[in-house]
């Protein structure tokens, strides 16, 4: 095994023991920002699913993230079903949603498919503060954890295995076959049309896939903060997940998670000292597009392979922001169809 | 719906339609020359509205707050473009996602100086009241607005058609490089471009703000119209954001009318058909 896998195995064994070790160290508000931004973690790897290995940057995420917790919301508050029923109506919204969704934004790619699905979330957002239903601008409160998850603890640790168990998914995901392809859906469309791939159902498939957790994400949210709004629709809830899987790292599966850690401390412990927090949430967007698109982890690599004298030799082809132009683009532009 | 009520909302649609014209023209002009995806725009557009209505406010006169709006956008423009854009120029994604960090600095500044009640810009006298028209009538403003985005879309035509400048920037569409190799500065191109989508949006900003109000997330709900609009018209064509335009403000005058419970859907139904119809909008290229 090599150094830097050795180390990337120590990492994980380290972060695994730190998070079950959690509870015990900390305070139960700490305890609850981390569980915060664990679920915001989750939620953030299923836009990076789409945006780092992809190439499909998502900016209505939130739309899908919402309509998980409006299910939960609405059935616990309107209702009053049990939590069976919670989840069971929590994730069919968003995966019926995300099947609306993903069959209008499976043709087109790029800045298009952004736009596209910008314009979704926003119609979600524009329902939720419209319909009585849902309790318009108020939203839907009484939503109650299941009994046996109702301490902070308890429901830390659910959440730790929700999200481990997601992240365990996804890892398989982008390791198989399929997760190749949707690297070729990156590189070239056209060239994974060529080897016999269908890119507009591969990007279907990705985006059921990145709606699942999503809505996984969103139904842990509507327990989190036992309150639905339509603030979790909105266009800047969509943006912060993108913000979250650049930042820590897109194209990785950690880095969206370290994202997530980074904003949801900045918004919920630094935010009490500064006034304006969506100011600085889109200066950091500004910042960190100019200058660090290969995010927290990317940076961190980079430094592992030039400062330890053992990894140099290691090194990965792989430099660049996987944000960045495709793998041909700056070799062989797409010929233009006349 | 009687003749006469047909007839309100039409105008009411035509009236919409034309204020979405000024923000889509300008995404769409952005777009087919430069590729940016201008999420920006309804902040160019909030920002316009509130500088334009301080402006009025404080001289009494409209038409100063109309030469305002439009003055402070392109500056911002400007700075977007030569300062933030150029850095990070033919990126495509980081383009895009850049302007939705502006979009939200924008968002919350304009919060932090204009407050979080609804302002509506101080229209002129003899734009009040309304206007008989023999069998009903109409508000004077929303005329007005109407006979403004006319006149703007036909000087854009012929700008776009008949100018040298309009040449460029159609040759600039179709081939960058090749114009840079003819000894055109495509980046000044692309700067006066942008300041102009920027303009527009400023225009239509305190346009906006007698015919609507300006309140927080109207940036957002106005960004949500217009892309409605370039997505079915067709990004960077400008006839498709003609189309598009009064197919948007006509679904929701009528949506609003006869389905106000559903008034989101009339925009959205049109916005999948044309997806799966036609991916890249009526009058894109396909």
């Amino acid at each position: 095994m090599t150094l830097t896998n050795r180390a990337k195995l120590a990492a994980l064994g380290f972060g695994l023991v730190a998070a079950v070790a959690a509870p015990y160290a900390f305070r139960p508000f700490t305890v609850s920002i981390i569980t915060l931004a664990l679920i915001f973690g989750l939620y953030a790897m299923s836009i990076d699913l789409m945006a780092g290995y992809a190439g499909l940057v998502t900016l209505g995420h939130a739309g899908v993230f919402a309509t998980g917790a409006y299910g939960v919301g609405y059935v616990a508050s309107r209702i009053g079903g049990a939590t069976g029923q919670q989840l069971l109506v929590g994730m069919a919204a968003g995966l019926v949603v995300t099947s609306i969704f993903a069959l209008m934004a499976m043709r087109v790619g790029g800045t298009y498919f952004l736009m596209v699905t910008l314009a979704q979330g926003m119609i979600v957002w524009g329902f939720a503060t419209r319909s009585t239903d849902l309790g318009a601008e108020n939203g839907l409160t009484g939503v109650a954890r299941p009994s046996a998850f109702s301490a902070y603890w308890k429901f830390y640790y659910l959440t730790l295995a929700i999200v481990l168990l997601c992240s365990l998914a996804m890892w398989v995901i982008v390791h198989s076959p399929f997760g190749l392809s949707l690297r070729g859906l990156k590189g070239s469309e056209t060239r994974l049309q060529m080897l016999g791939y269908n890119p507009a159902l591969t990007k279907f498939y990705v985006f059921m896939l990145a709606g699942l957790f999503g809505t996984v994400a969103g139904v842990m949210y509507a327990y989190y903060n036992q309150f639905v709004s339509p603030s979790n629709a909105v266009f800047a809830t969509s943006g912060k997940g993108v913000l979250m899987a650049i930042m820590g790292g897109i194209g990785t599966l950690i880095g969206p998670v370290v994202g997530a850690f980074i904003i949801v401390f900045i918004e919920n412990v630094l935010s009490v000292h500064i006034e304006r927090w969506p100011t600085l949430l889109g200066l950091l967007f500004i910042f960190t597009i100019l200058g660090a698109r290969k995010g927290f982890v990317g940076a961190l690599s980079d430094g592992w392979y030039r400062w330890v004298p053992g990894a140099r030799a290691e090194r990965s082809t792989r430099t660049v922001s996987p944000l960045d132009a495709g793998d041909d683009a700056v070799a062989a532009p797409e010929v233009k169809a006349n | 719906m009687t003749g006469q009520t047909f007839l309100f909302q039409l105008l009411n649609g035509l009236s919409f339609a034309a204020l979405l014209f000024f923000l889509a023209s300008g995404f769409t002009l952005i777009f087919g020359l430069m590729r940016i995806v201008n999420l920006a725009h309804g902040g160019f557009y909030l920002v316009g509205g509130y500088v334009g209505l301080t402006v009025a406010t404080a001289t009494g006169n409209f038409w100063l707050g109309l030469l305002a709006a439009p003055l402070a956008i392109a500056a911002i423009g400007l700075f977007t473009e030569r300062v933030l854009l150029r850095r990070i120029r033919g990126q495509e994604l980081p383009e895009v996602l850049l302007t939705v960090g502006i979009a939200f600095v924008f968002a919350d500044m304009s919060l932090e100086i204009w407050g979080g009640d609804p302002r509506s810009v101080p229209i002129p006298g003899f734009l009040r009241g309304g206007l008989d028209i023999g069998f009903m009538v109409y508000p004077r403003y929303r005329f007005f607005v109407i006979g403004c985005a006319v006149l703007v879309g036909v000087a854009l035509f012929l700008a776009h058609s008949k100018t040298r400048i309009g040449a460029i920037v159609r040759a600039g569409v179709d081939d960058r490089e090749m114009v840079s190799a003819l000894g055109i500065n495509i980046n000044k191109i692309f700067t006066g471009v942008f300041i102009v989508g920027a303009l527009l949006a400023g225009v239509a900003g305190l346009i906006g703000g007698g015919l609507l109000s300006l309140v927080p997330g109207a940036d957002t709900e106005i960004l949500l119209y217009s892309l409605a609009v370039v997505i079915i018209g067709g990004l960077g064509s400008l006839p498709g954001a003609v189309v598009g335009s009064l197919i948007v403000g006509l679904a929701d005058a009528f949506g609003r009318a006869l389905l106000p419970d559903l008034s989101y859907f009339t925009l959205f139904a049109p916005m999948a058909l044309i997806l799966v119809v036609r991916p890249r909008g009526l009058l894109g290229r396909q």
